[in-house]
């Protein structure tokens, strides 16, 4: 049972999985950290849980077996039995990837890698979200049938392009798309990703094109790494294509932190002098260098800032996004905890592209919802496309009557 | 019975030794050989530099001041279990030679440093043993209890045993430091020595305790001592 789980785990433990596996010391101090733990009360989601099934199941001897002996029984070898089985599909694919668990640990041990790892293990073996990996496939190849696409998408951006010149009044206004630029802005699926950054990039007359790509990449979150990299390789063509000198990538978790922190060992020197940044960094530094400007107190009420896990405590953007907010909000309120200790909004890891997780996910957010209901806050405002929709889920399901938004469209809403 | 005391007071230590040695080297060797790390997987905030990175994993392993963020009792029970630990192996340096050179600073004579060898020691050993018991109880408690597995009741255990018998010498006999001294040196030098009598019965299972928590180590969780800092480093990379 589960041998074909068991050898790609092998094949793919590096030398971070295996200091986990080896030092982690059981103390618990992981255990309130997941709010899948906090919210379900089943061990299966304490983090350290997790990382120990896997543990259990390669300590098996050869796969199948009888016996377990006493060195089985004093290392917790398991068996790879039904009850097993169900633990192991809720401990890998009921977890965000948040790494509030990383933070809590006093050995900062990542069990959200082994998660990722443990993803494609189970895919292998047929268990687990298949959508997700159809999506992730979807994004791969996209890339080569980019030309039959190329000339429906360019009309629907002209037509697009036309409605905010309508709604603006400004004949001037253009989305380049596939022209060399400075910036490259790779957005995620809708034009609520577009409308806003073409008004800022127009405000701030900057030298942009859209990207014929989007900077979702569900590949990653089913662990496929080969696959993710080639996802992201299309942007990284189109980039050297174009000659732009920064790649911005709209309000998306995951994306951003591949983005930031894994080009360097996916693309090397593919990527030099490429500046790579969140759009936020980029709005941010317009604001700071002068280069549009906002209507003070646009946003008269209670507004609170939801720290996307992949943006804070794994890309380390904390600073910017409340410059911005500040800029148009008159009464702003952290929630508590926040920046590295924030809760996870629940909805991260894939889950959103999965129907039947919508319960889990519901469920997840828990500790979100009673942190946004401390604050009072009408607006709930974050940087994360899997967030916002969760966020809004979350408030529909639990009546808490906030608007959600991105940083970035409320500064498009405030421009002057 | 006397054969066993045998082996454990002559035989066995060698062993204990060469096991406890290679072990770490066997450890390190099997995560060298490994894959690196995929990615940078890094938390944030860190450090910029690299220096700054280093530092930073060093205190919060030496303070573990990220833990005492989040769960302040758990802290304090580890925290102070592996100082009093500390303070215990840096008193145990007496049992094989002395600190001279602290005498002569200080000036004491021998009552005198008996007298603080005394007190500080059994302090060191109260600071270990007790958060010992405030661990194996968490065991059972909560959560923990999930996560528990006999690995972690047997090295709780075994620190307890090591630390009670050790009580023992301390408080019910009173060693002739001369006496161990002699007997370390013998068994370095391969000229065996009589076993400390002024120890009592209890030295002999201390030792041979010690001997069995040197065998464990590098196998088993406790290779946390030196994967602590290559995992804080792996998230500060
Ligand atoms: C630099 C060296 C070391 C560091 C940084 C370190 C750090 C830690 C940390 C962070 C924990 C988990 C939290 C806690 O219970 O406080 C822990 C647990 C533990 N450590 Fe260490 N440790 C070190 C050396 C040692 C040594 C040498 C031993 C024993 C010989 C030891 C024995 C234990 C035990 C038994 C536990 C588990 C307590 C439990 O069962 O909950 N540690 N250590
Ligand atoms: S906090 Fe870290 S060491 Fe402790 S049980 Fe959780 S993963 Fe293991
Ligand atoms: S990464 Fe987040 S969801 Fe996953 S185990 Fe850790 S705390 Fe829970």
């Amino acid at each position: 049972m589960l041998a074909k789980f068991l050898d790609t785990i092998r094949a793919r433990i590096t030398r971070p999985l295996q200091y986990y596996q080896d030092i982690c010391v059981r103390c618990g101090a992981c255990i309130d950290a997941c709010h899948f733990y906090v919210a379900s009360g089943s061990p299966a989601h304490i983090p350290a849980y997790r990382m120990m099934l896997v543990k259990k199941l390669l300590q098996q001897p050869n796969h199948g077996w009888k016996g377990r002996g006493i060195l089985g029984w004093y290392r917790e070898t398991g068996m790879a039995d039904e009850r097993m089985v169900t633990e192991l599909r809720q401990a890998l694919w009921e977890c965000t990837g948040c790494r509030r668990c990383s933070v809590f640990c006093p050995f900062d041990l990542d069990t959200a890698l082994m998660v990722n790892v443990g993803r494609y293990a189970l895919l292998q073996e047929g268990m687990g979200m298949e959508m997700a990996a159809e999506i992730g496939n979807a994004e791969v190849s996209k890339g080569e049938i980019i030309d039959a696409l190329r000339e429906f998408y360019v009309d629907q951006v002209r037509e697009l392009e036309g409605r905010i010149r309508e709604e603006w009044g400004v004949s001037d206004l253009r989305i380049p798309v596939d022209e060399p630029a400075r910036v490259l802005y790779v957005p995620v699926v809708g034009e609520h990703a577009i409308i806003p950054l073409a008004k800022i990039f127009y405000a701030a007359q900057e030298s942009w094109s859209l990207s014929l790509f989007t900077a979702t990449n569900h590949s990653f979150f089913v662990g496929d790494i080969e696959k993710a990299k080639q996802a992201a390789h299309w942007i990284v063509e189109e980039a050297r294509r174009l000659g732009v000198q920064v790649i911005a990538y709209a309000e998306c978790g995951h994306a951003t932190r591949t983005l930031l922190n894994f080009w360097d060992h996916w693309f090397g020197d593919e990527i030099s002098g490429i500046q790579r940044v969140s759009v936020v960094q980029l709005v941010a530094a317009y604001l700071k260098e002068g280069r549009i400007r906002v209507r003070e107190g646009a946003f008269d009420g209670p507004m609170t800032y939801h720290d996307p896990c992949n943006l804070g405590r794994n890309a380390g953007i904390y600073e910017e996004p409340r410059l911005l907010i500040r800029a148009v909000a008159t009464d702003f309120r952290e929630l508590t905890p926040n920046r590295e200790l924030n809760w996870c909004c629940g909805g991260g890891g894939g889950m959103i592209a999965e129907p039947g997780m919508l319960e889990v996910r519901m469920k997840a957010g828990q500790p979100k919802v009673e942190q946004i209901q401390r604050t009072g806050a009408r607006w709930v405002v974050t940087t994360c496309e899997n967030c916002k929709t969760q966020l809004a889920d979350l408030s529909e399901r639990y009546g808490l009557g906030v608007e959600v938004r991105g940083v970035v469209d409320l500064i498009a809403d405030a421009l002057v | 019975m006397a054969t066993l005391a045998f082996l454990f007071a002559y035989i066995t230590p060698y062993m204990a030794v060469v096991v406890f040695f290679g072990g770490l080297a066997y450890r390190v060797f099997r995560w060298w050989r490994k894959p690196p790390a995929p990615a940078h997987l890094s938390l944030f905030p860190r450090p910029q530099s690299r220096l700054g990175r280093l530092l930073d994993a060093l205190v919060d392993m030496f303070t573990l001041k990220g833990l005492l963020r989040v769960n302040p009792l758990l802290w304090a029970g580890g925290f102070i279990m592996h100082l009093g630990l500390l303070f215990v192996l840096v008193g145990h340096i007496r049992a094989f030679t002395d600190f001279y050179f602290l005498w002569k600073l200080l000036n004491w004579g021998k009552e005198q440093q008996h007298a603080f060898s005394a007190v500080a020691g059994t302090i060191a050993g109260t600071l270990f043993t007790i958060p010992l018991f405030y661990l194996l109880a968490r065991r059972w408690s909560g959560a923990v209890k999930w996560l528990s597995v006999p690995e972690d009741f047997f090295v709780l255990f075994l620190l307890i045993g090591i630390a009670l018998t050790g009580f023992h010498m301390r408080l019910l006999r009173t060693v002739e430091i001369e006496e161990l001294h002699r007997f370390f040196a013998g068994l370095a030098s391969f000229r065996w020595q009589p076993v400390p009598k002024s120890a009592g019965p209890a030295f002999i299972w201390h030792f041979a305790l010690v001997q069995l928590l040197m065998v464990y180590f590098p196998f088993g969780k406790l290779s946390h001592t030196i994967g602590s800092v290559l995992s804080k480093m792996v998230a500060r990379s």
